[in-house]
């Protein structure tokens, strides 16, 4: 077996989603959803019930007067805006592991993945775009396949590193070069096989290399933009530091000043608190 | 005692035993200053290079280097530091690969000190800028002594 099929049938035999978040992600697919049915399915998990309430009043994503039911919450929020939150929740516990082999301590990977993220969302806000709904969650996944390579696989980073810098390739091509696949390409296939919607597939797949996306996408480019401007911050950084190589096609298509930028890096650093601590705190 | 420079913040310590060390410096500045005469030792992470709007003031003066690095030096001339014995070592200012220079922040952070340094009359002593590689930096507020380490390596500057 090869390195890429051996590394393939571990990560598949991952546990998907905790059942709660399966449960309502199955349920807003239907076409008839309703948010009171959807309100008392929430409310049967009291993890994710906290979650859904306190993303609802904070100030990043709701605002305004404090809501203290999950249908006023649903409200809010938004069928479009809950689903994204909800596989968040789902997810981002993954995220929470020491990512030992990739030089990640516990919390470090989903602060990182909350910074591209919020970047990702600041950078729509800053442009003076509309971030399609799913931009967000996509910037929240992007590194899962780290935690599937670091943590429940156990590869060591450092040799891969170190061809990255001998040969003055990215980082992931180093993955590819060494294990047959790179992280990106892994955490997409994962999240396929969970029933993620495609269009977030596609920015977990594409984010690296967006040039290679076979449509254009502004999600996509909202998100590698967004994880250029995490990288740079060094927020929740791991040994890769900044050995990736940005597209300057999707700098030019977005029309990104460097004083936007500067912006964005700003605001990540004030937002990011907030929002990494409701998904910290509260596990599923 | 460690003590934790994060992001757009600065520490100052006379107390020998202290460590400052700031952790994730990508395209970041971090600049350690030391005077060994004084034994006051401070360390700065600087987000990027210029306070640009003049009329709000700045939120948190750290996070630029033109505003935080002033304040740090003049923190440590209160506690007894002098111009003549300050002893400064940057390190950061990190790259991503082939980025176009308009967008590499790394390198106008340590222009920008370098400039502030210029117009001030003082130098840097040593330095360890750019790359791709993240940087950790610690001070050793005995000796005066950095360290860098970087993926799972350590070195003196």
């Amino acid at each position: 077996m090869s390195r890429r099929e051996e590394i393939l049938q571990k990560a598949m035999a991952i546990p998907n989603m905790p059942m709660p978040v399966q449960k309502v992600l199955a349920y807003i697919g239907n076409p008839d959803a309703d948010l009171r049915q959807l309100a008392k399915i929430i409310e049967f998990d009291p993890g994710l019930t906290v979650n859904v309430l306190r993303m609802a009043n904070s100030s990043f994503f709701g605002g305004g007067a404090k809501v203290s039911t999950v249908k006023e919450a649903l409200m809010r929020l938004g069928l479009g805006r809950l689903y994204q939150l909800v596989i968040a929740s789902g997810v981002a516990p993954l995220a929470r592991y020491a990512i030992k082999g990739y030089g990640l301590r516990p919390g470090e990977l989903l602060e990182h993945s909350v910074a591209v993220a919020v970047a990702s969302e600041t950078l729509a806000r800053e442009l003076g775009v509309t971030a399609p709904p799913y931009t967000f969650t996509a910037g929240l996944l992007v590194n899962i396949g780290k935690t599937v390579l670091g943590s429940f696989l156990e590869v060591d980073a450092a040799p891969i590193m170190t061809l990255a810098h001998e040969r003055q390739i990215s980082f992931e091509q180093a993955e590819e070069l060494i294990l047959g696949i790179n992280h990106a390409e892994l955490g997409a296939l994962l999240l396929e096989k969970w029933g993620i919607p495609t269009p977030i597939v596609n920015v977990v797949r594409y984010r690296l290399r967006p040039d290679e996306s076979p449509e254009p996408d502004l999600a996509l480019d909202l998100v590698h933009v967004g994880d250029v401007i995490a990288k740079m911050t060094g927020i929740g950084m791991g040994i890769d530091g900044l050995q990736y190589m940005p597209s300057e096609a999707v700098f030019a298509r977005l029309d990104i000043s460097p004083q936007q930028m500067e912006n964005v890096m700003v605001a990540i650093l004030e937002q990011i608190a907030e929002v990494r601590d409701i998904l910290m705190e509260n596990t599923l | 005692m460690e003590i934790v420079v994060n992001i757009s913040d600065m520490k100052v310590t006379n107390r020998a035993r202290d460590i400052l060390v700031t952790h994730a410096l990508g395209s970041c500045l971090g600049l350690a200053a030391y005077d060994p005469v004084a034994g006051v030792a401070g360390l700065i992470h600087c987000l990027l290079p210029l306070a640009r709007d003049n009329k709000v003031p700045v939120k948190n003066p750290f996070m630029y280097v033109n505003t935080g690095i002033p304040q740090m030096i003049r923190t440590m001339y209160g506690r007894g530091a002098t111009r003549e014995n300050l002893v400064l070592k940057a390190a950061g200012c990190g790259r991503m690969m082939h980025i176009s220079n308009q967008f590499d922040t790394g390198a106008s952070n340590i222009a920008a000190l370098k400039k502030l340094l210029q117009v001030n009359e003082m130098r840097l002593s040593a330095e360890d800028v750019g790359g791709t590689i993240p940087r950790t930096m610690r001070l050793f507020a005995d000796t005066g002594r950095i360290v860098i380490s970087s993926c799972g390596r350590s070195w003196e500057l």
